[in-house]
């Protein structure tokens, strides 16, 4: 391949245009051949002041801490390696870790906690019974599907809002993540969508931002201990009003 | 306009110290690198991916990816703040180019017909006067001009560019190839 070829490469390859098998090679290339190197960070810096000129946009004040989240729950190893390689690209994250699923998710179900928490505190008038956390787990298409209630004396309950079809030998598992180094832990197994009381018991009590999920698992729970089958709704725990 | 200096943006030196501290694993680096470009990185990855909660999740992966890189980060061999947005363009193209992405589809079909975000001619008003890349960009065929613009500002695709433009696929390439070629001529 002549120079001419791999200064073109470079170029489409700063300006995003390689797909597939081409754009694989590049990045290749990249690690190993400190020629194309020299021409791609031409290319960069050619371009450069498009980026630098973009407009500054302010983040939400809700990025840095799922930053630092992110970052603090990633191996130590992974952060200290030397000779850190390209990193692979991850075949499928967790949704545990999907922020693409996620920050939809959180903004519905932050927004529907605090319409939800209220309309039912009100509709339930039981000032009592108010609870401190809500956490509104919805499904993949950002619909309300179930509440985790938690309460000031420590009791945390699941309230379904829909019905959900469980095939025979199939259960529904209920899991927290308020840590994320220790993972999501199993916190209630139900054969169908109904009230049930979560076993927080040995758990630090809920906080704004733990997370709850449901997936569907074999009718003993998850094999594994951890969620193994499809995940049916999930949501954060936001403070209730 | 004032095009790049803006307040708050960190220089070569500290970008440079940042990442060292990053590589050590001093969340204090990390931090200083998200002060100085955040809000930048955001107006990046919304003019490639248009929708803001997405271009948050591509400035969050690049900080992620940051974090996890910067002891590869070899100052003998290219700027920081270069690297570090090589980072978060990688990021935001394999989220435009759908990796594992089935969750928006819907929400994705519409992208870049209707809401464009700003246009390749906003792009380049907002390049210094006096700068090379400017100057240049201008003196390129209105249509090339605007076929580059599209793929570095907007992350469009070849294919994307030609429906866009309303060219067959290989007339764009052509003039792409052609495009770039006289732009490096000229900020030569």
């Amino acid at each position: 391949m002549s120079a001419g070829d791999d200064d073109r490469l470079a170029a489409e390859h700063v300006m995003g245009l390689l797909d597939g098998a081409e754009r694989d090679r590049a990045e290749q290339m990249l690690d190993n051949d400190p020629a194309y190197g020299r021409l791609y960070r031409d290319w960069q810096d050619r371009f450069a002041e498009l980026d630098l000129s973009a407009p500054a946009i302010t983040p939400s004040a809700a990025l840095w801490p799922s930053i630092e989240a992110s970052v603090a729950s990633l191996p130590a190893a992974v952060v200290h390696s030397r000779a850190v390689p390209r990193p692979v690209r991850q075949a499928r994250p967790s949704l545990w870790s999907s922020l693409g699923f996620w920050r939809p998710a959180a903004l519905a179900a932050g927004l529907a906690a605090v319409m939800l928490a209220t309309g039912l505190v009100a509709a339930l008038n039981r000032a009592a019974r108010t609870p401190v956390l809500v956490a509104v787990l919805v499904t993949d298409t950002s619909k309300p599907a179930a509440i985790v209630n938690a309460f000031a004396d420590g009791r945390t309950e699941l309230v379904p809002l829909e019905s959900i079809a469980v095939p025979p030998g199939k259960a529904l598992e209920i899991w927290t993540l308020w840590d994320r180094a220790r993972g999501p832990v199993s916190v209630g197994l139900i054969g169908q969508a109904r009230s049930v009381p979560l076993r927080l018991d040995g758990l630090p009590r809920p906080g704004p931002d733990q997370l709850f999920e449901i997936t569907l698992e074999d009718a003993k729970g998850s094999p594994t201990g951890r969620p193994t089958g499809p995940v049916l709704m999930k949501g954060t725990a936001s403070t209730a009003l | 306009m004032t095009a790049i200096t803006s307040a708050g943006l960190a220089g070569p030196k500290e970008l440079t110290e940042a990442l060292r501290l990053c590589a050590a694993g001093d969340r204090r680096g990390l931090r200083l690198i998200y002060e100085s470009e955040a809000a930048r990185m955001l107006g990046v990855a919304i003019r490639l991916l248009r929708r803001r909660d997405i271009a948050e999740e591509a400035v969050h992966d690049c900080f992620v990816k940051v974090w996890q890189r910067a002891a590869s980060f070899d100052p003998t061999r290219g700027d920081a703040r270069s690297w570090l947005y090589a980072v978060l363009r990688n990021r935001a193209l394999d989220i435009l180019r759908g990796e594992g992405r089935t969750d928006l589809v819907d929400d994705f079909e519409p992208m870049g017909l209707e809401d464009d975000g700003e246009t390749p001619e906003q792009a380049v008003e907002r390049l210094s006067d006096t700068g090379a890349l400017r100057r240049c960009l201008e003196k390129l065929n209105p249509v090339r001009r605007n076929a580059i613009l599209l793929a570095y500002v907007n992350g469009l695709t070849h294919g994307e560019i030609a429906g866009r433009l309303g060219l067959p696929l290989g007339t764009v390439k052509t003039w792409i190839r052609r495009g770039v070629l006289a732009l490096k001529e000229c900020m030569a």
